[in-house]
């Protein structure tokens, strides 16, 4: 660790650096909406933020790739005349759990990849990113530890750690620095800032731990062997189907585009919109063939998507263990229950076998 | 289509989806330069009788003469589009199919229930062909110009066949069972914007159940909130009664 590197900030600052950031540009953060719901919604100053809060409904997923937006405009009146567009501003996402990070890291390798999706990269260009380390587990429902996203590996700009009188800042990026610079309540880090942050950072290690019986690099194996699982027939009886679980996750990005006619029925616009491979009309093609009319099949297409696809494509899980969709399940369903499963009845296999062969 | 013509009918309703029509405000201006209205009785009094581009219905049909009525209406008009929940589900007036004919014309209408013919309460089309539907009590004014347009450009409308839940998160809601209260959000068809929820107030079904609903995934559900079986029925009945027609006649 490079003491340059970090910065400080008086927790009596917190408040002032806020609605000093806020005054150069749209800040928004974690806010309580009640319930034990948050959500990231703008702010003016330090002291509506949540700086204890669970996953927010929406991940922050939202500012880089909205609920809904407009991708073209067009007019036919004049000949097929057709314009591309990106509403975006400059803003600064503060908070953001390292699970979410992770989360931004999954959304930029997919929209990076050829072709390149210039909304979501026009929307990345313009947001800056502060993250919030989580010093506890925020509730039951994460398994952060599980895909390694529990502690900071990059994807912002600049990184607060919370040491109680304090938070300790990682500055990232030229962005970061700007940032400590133009609003000018930091205070360079000493040694025992950062001795804290590393016995902080030790005791995590104690604290977060593995949430399910398995090592990481046998998951894509674990998959492998579960494809005609009966787990998945468990998971459609009771699914809904009604999107919740794909809809809050921070790494999926499936949608749909639909034009909308003005009333003169000439010009108009090409939108997209967040769609759900957990709906009964995802896999639906011309013809009415569909690909995956059952509700098991389409959880089971979901756990895929997080733990088997991406490990060959990006090699890396598309979970962050942030607990969404366990959260907001109407049906119950939970990520740690569908793995554990997976796990007893693929030992139950092994040991089945092992008895057959002595 | 050129200036399609028009006409607003009404059947057994409170007529207020036709009124929402009023609470277009300023886009009406535009919408009424595209199309020739001519016959509306909750804002204009001239009548017309002779062949339709469009005709839009709202209210269920609950006796022989409303069936005679519609059958003539479907007649004369090239689109029929049912408007509102009475006339695409049934909606309130569905609850009379949960009680004797005769009893419910006794409670109504006393000593002279005779003299009052009624019917089990259909959706439009359960007595006629319908093209198109906007659902709703009331009807959800963009989804209603969305439908218009689809008609002045022929196109089809699909009703979204997915739960409110998906809207409800697109708009980042607390979830009604978060505050502890019952909501039929995830049993019903969205397109509405999950208007109700926006604004704090839970689902109550007006616009239909999805079409394959996880029945047996729903009592878990109930069984999880510790919510009475019964309670929810009753709320699905409030606007879901028709349905038991829809199944009939699949069977
Ligand atoms: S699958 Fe669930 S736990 Fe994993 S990232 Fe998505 S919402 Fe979070
Ligand atoms: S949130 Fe639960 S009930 Fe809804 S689609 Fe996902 S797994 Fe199914």
């Amino acid at each position: 660790m490079k003491d340059a590197q970090y910065s400080v900030l008086r927790k009596e600052q917190f408040d002032g650096f806020i609605s000093r950031l806020s005054k150069l540009q749209r800040v928004v953060a974690p806010v309580a909406r009640g319930y034990n719901n948050y959500s990231f919604e703008e702010v003016s100053s330090g002291n509506g933020i949540s700086l204890k809060y669970i996953p927010t409904i929406l991940p922050p997923k939202k500012y880089f790739m909205p609920q809904r937006e407009t991708l073209l405009e067009f007019d036919t009146g004049r000949g097929l005349n057709s314009e591309a567009v990106v509403e975006c501003e400059k803003m600064t996402i503060f908070g953001i759990h390292t699970c979410d990070l992770a989360g931004i890291q999954c959304l930029n390798m997919v929209f990076t990849e050829r072709p390149r999706d210039y909304n979501y990269l026009m929307h990345k260009r313009k947001i800056n990113i502060i993250g919030l380390e989580c010093n506890e587990y925020c509730d039951e429902y994460a398994s952060c530890a599980l895909v390694n996203a529990s502690t900071p590996s990059g994807g912002y700009d600049l990184f607060f750690t919370d040491l109680g009188d304090r938070f300790i800042v990682h500055i990232n990026t030229q962005i970061g620095e700007n940032i400590i610079e133009s609003t000018k309540f930091f205070e360079s880090a000493g040694k025992s800032d950062l001795e804290d942050l590393t016995e902080l950072r030790a005791g995590k290690r104690t604290l977060f731990t593995k949430e399910v019986p398995v090592e990481p690099r046998y998951i894509p194996e674990l998959f492998d062997r579960s494809y005609n699982s009966k787990v998945w027939d468990e998971l459609g009886e009771r699914c809904l189907a009604c999107g919740n679980c794909t809809l809050v996750c921070p790494t999926c990005y499936c949608f749909d585009i639909k034009d909308e006619m003005d009333l003169g029925l000439k010009s108009g616009r090409r939108n997209r919109i967040w769609d759900s491979c957990q709906l009964e009309s995802f896999a639906r093609v011309a013809g009415g063939e569909n690909f995956r009319k059952e509700r098991s099949l389409r959880q089971k297409h979901r756990y895929y998507r997080k733990f088997r696809y991406p490990v060959e494509k990006f090699s890396r899980f598309f979970c962050t263990g942030c607990g969404r969709c366990s959260r907001t399940c109407m049906a119950g369903i939970k990520l740690k229950d569908t793995l554990n499963l997976l796990i007893e009845e693929f030992e139950e296999t092994v040991s089945t076998l092992m008895e057959g062969n002595y | 289509m050129k200036r399609p013509k028009i006409a607003f009918f009404d059947f057994a309703c409170c007529e207020g989806c036709q009124l929402q029509v009023a609470n277009i405000g300023e886009p009406l201006l535009e919408i009424l330069e595209r199309i020739d209205v001519v016959e509306f009785r909750e804002v204009m009094s001239e009548k017309w009788d002779g062949p339709l581009d469009v005709a839009i219905v709202e209210g269920s049909i609950t006796n022989q003469h409303a069936l005679d009525r519609i059958k003539q209406i479907r007649e004369r008009a090239a689109v029929l589009v049912a408007y509102g929940s009475c006339a695409t589900i049934g909606g309130v007036n569905g609850i009379k199919n949960s009680f004797d004919l005769e009893d419910i014309r006794r409670y109504v209408y006393h000593a002279d229930y005779r003299l009052f013919p009624t019917a089990k309460t259909r959706a439009i089309h359960q007595a006629v062909p319908v093209d198109y539907s906007v659902n709703g009590c009331p009807v959800n004014i963009p989804e209603f110009v969305d439908v218009l347009k689809a008609i002045l450009l022929g196109l089809p409308y699909e009703v979204p066949d997915y739960a409110v839940c998906v809207e409800c998160k697109l708009n980042e809601n607390v979830c009604m069972y978060d505050r502890g209260v019952t909501c039929l959000g995830p049993v019903t068809r969205a397109g509405c914007n999950s208007w109700c929820i926006n604004n704090g107030n839970i689902c109550y079904g007006c616009r239909g159940l999805v079409s394959n609903p996880n029945t047996k995934g729903a009592q878990e559900v109930l069984r999880k909130y510790r919510i009475p079986e019964d309670l929810l029925l009753k709320k699905m009945e409030m606007y879901n009664m028709c349905r038991e027609l829809d199944k009939n006649e699949q069977t």
